[in-house]
């Protein structure tokens, strides 16, 4: 049997679902006349493992799991790289540090622009935004290494 | 009109025309436009992104400003899909393939006119329209009590999984994953912590800010290279702006047709502005007597599927306004924004704060007119910035979204969940799931499970209430027939307007209408 597009999603989603059942066992379902803080997420649970089911069922009509492209991926993982370590660094190093590192290795690293300006960019366009939120906005920017 | 929705308008545009709400309203406009007109951000990502910036602010400017991006949008959409050939945003899919081939026969000028009088007239028909209908609606939702509620929600659900392109299960099964998510959080009537795992910011549930911007914005821009964004420009000359006489006449018709069209699709749930300019063009293709224009340059293509966009997500806020039901995921985040400023939409919006509602109403007037305005001196301006390259617009975004997802409560776990969410949207969209439902289960997640366990606990536990009041048994025999309707179509495996909408979403230009 040829592995196809709806029987990773629908299988996924199964297992998601017994994952959360699993981690629902402490709260109480209640009764019908008083229900109880598990009812509704149960009953949610059960309704996606039908419906997940359901996509399994007709997965046969999908498309082939390798149909589907990937070129994009490489660049989605370097952005999501970059952007879970600007996350990281926001609160300890501060906005305008966070942001203008996050700003320079996206446009110098992944998106290969010249150096001087990848750094013109990152730093005005950080520098800008502060202005902007930080101090017209009055938006409590995290200070970090400033504090 | 009654003599009282007059006076009514009147209190409104006496809130629309104070100048603080006039800029308000103008400052959203013009960022909406914005929205529309740069690639890889949306209205829902502009609109979350821009929802803390609004916090300092009182409901009526706050709700003006966010709706100002919303309508927005639709407008600076139609920008980048005649002059480039790529839509600003998915409602103006249908405006790329006579827009652009207008453009290239040198009458982007005038195809830009004729988009933006056709959003105009259909805007402004459809805030009339929302005059008209939402009051009384409202008073008659005064009658629903949580059986009701439940129904209304239950049928939402459906009509969204019912028109959706990507099919009733998938629908359906991102539905469940949004109410899920909503689950998250302490319980409002027993103070149950439900999948907090010790994270004690999860207590308050899974705000809809991170998990719009993660999904719509950060999703689609891991979904876009920047060396798959052309950055060719039909620049559109300005000299030839006004369409001839032809060109008015042709238009005329398609315009009234999508204002009319458009707005009785926004009022169902669902992506109700993509699916209006995709029905419209469908029509106008139809009665065409020259449909073999159609993709080579139609003005109807350009003023029917424009006005119809517009004109859906006018109508889009009735519900919203009057039955306090989010039909898609903007009017969720608008739904999410009011509530933040104390304002619950629903029935007794127009009675409790009719500042609020009728100032709101009346700001829309006045925006349209905004929008005609900006919209055509200033398109040089937009094609400028449509130069800016990709490589250096996205990292801007993403930065907008960290900002913007922060500082709802200053809580970085928001900024990681919609990380989280960014790479879940990406993966989404790679297996063919629309993640608009989720966004919509997150949102009524908490109403439909009051309103559940309310009618069960006032039934002593009999599921028979949902069936014994009229209004709740009427909303549920339409339930039935769209889920029969649903059924039907999956059984004859049809290829009907749903699969040529996600074909056209999917930019294969073939077999359109």
């Amino acid at each position: 049997m040829q592995l196809r597009r709806d029987h990773v999603a629908g299988g996924v989603m199964l297992l998601a679902g017994a994952l959360v059942l699993a981690a629902s066992t402490d709260l109480p379902f209640g009764t019908l006349a008083s229900p109880g803080a598990g009812m509704l997420p149960t009953v949610v649970i059960v309704l996606m493992s039908a419906f997940a089911a359901l996509l399994l069922l007709n997965a046969g009509a999908s498309p082939p799991i390798g149909a589907i492209a990937w070129t994009d991926a490489g660049h989605a993982v370097r952005v999501v790289g970059v952007t879970a370590a600007a996350v990281a660094l926001y609160i300890p190093f501060g906005f305008i540090a966070s942001m203008a590192l996050l700003l320079f290795v996206l446009t110098f690293l992944v998106e290969k622009k010249p150096f001087i300006y990848a750094l013109a960019f990152s730093g005005g366009a950080t520098l800008s935004a502060y202005l902007v939120f930080g101090t017209l906005l009055n938006a409590p920017l995290p200070r970090g290494l400033w504090h | 009109m009654e003599a009282t929705t007059l006076d009514s308008l009147a209190l409104g545009f006496s809130v629309a025309f104070r100048p603080d709400v006039l800029f308000y309203a103008f400052l959203g406009c013009l960022v909406g436009t914005l929205v529309g007109v740069l690639p890889g951000i949306g209205p829902l990502a502009g609109i979350s992104i821009l929802l803390p910036v609004t916090f300092g602010l009182d409901a009526t400017k706050a709700i003006v400003m966010l709706a100002g991006i919303y309508y927005g949008s639709q407008y600076g959409g139609s920008t980048t899909s005649i002059l480039m050939r790529i839509p600003g945003e998915a409602a103006s899919v249908m405006t790329c393939i006579d827009g652009y081939a207008m453009a290239k026969r040198g009458r982007a000028g005038a195809a830009l006119t004729i988009a933006a009088v056709g959003s105009f007239v259909a805007g402004t028909m459809g805030v009339i329209l929302l005059t008209v209908v939402a009051p009384p609606i409202a008073k008659f939702a005064l009658a629903f009590g949580p059986p009701e509620y439940t129904a209304l929600l239950v049928l939402g659900l459906l009509f969204l999984a019912y028109m959706s392109s990507t099919g009733l299960p998938r629908t359906l099964l991102m539905a469940a994953l949004g109410l899920l998510l909503g689950c998250i959080g302490i319980d409002v009537m027993t103070g149950h912590f439900r999948y907090s795992f010790d994270i004690k910011e999860l207590g308050d549930g899974i705000g809809i800010v991170p998990v719009a911007v993660g999904l719509f914005g950060l999703g689609e821009i891991l979904a876009t290279p920047s060396k798959m964004v052309s950055e060719k420009v039909v620049p559109p000359r300005l000299a030839e702006l006004l369409p001839n006489r032809q060109e008015w006449r042709q238009s005329v018709l398609p315009i009234a047709r999508g204002s009319v069209l458009g707005f009785l699709v926004g009022i169902v749930p669902g992506s109700a502005h993509i699916i209006a300019s995709f029905l419209s063009y469908g029509v106008e293709k139809r009665v065409s007597r020259t449909p073999e224009e159609f993709g080579k340059g139609a003005v109807a293509g350009v003023a029917g599927p424009e006005s119809a966009n517009n004109a859906a997500s006018t109508g889009a806020f009735v519900p919203m306004l009057a039955l306090g039901l989010p039909t898609g995921p903007v009017t969720a985040v608008l739904m999410a924004a009011l509530l933040i400023h104390g304002v619950p939409p629903g029935p007794m919006l127009v009675n409790e704060h009719p500042q609020v509602f009728w100032g709101f109403i009346a700001s829309m007037y006045v925006g349209n007119l905004m929008l005609l305005a900006l919209n055509l001196p200033l398109v040089g301006v937009f094609v400028t910035v449509l130069r800016i390259p990709y490589a250096y617009l996205y990292p801007l975004i993403i930065m907008f979204c960290i900002i913007g997802v922060y500082e709802v409560n200053h809580s970085i776990v928001d900024v990681w969940i919609m990380l989280i969410m960014g790479v879940l949207g990406y993966l989404l969209r790679k297996f063919d799931f629309d993640p608009a439902p989720l966004v919509l289960g997150l949102v009524i997640a908490p109403i439909f499970e009051l309103s559940l366990r309310q009618s069960l606990i006032m039934s002593n536990g009999n599921w028979l209430i949902f069936v014994e009041r009229p209004i709740a048994q009427a909303l549920l025999i339409v339930c039935a027939v769209v889920l029969g309707l649903s059924a039907l179509s999956l059984l004859g495996k049809r290829r009907d307007w749903r699969a040529k909408l996600a074909q056209a979403e999917a930019g294969d230009g073939s077999d359109r209408g």
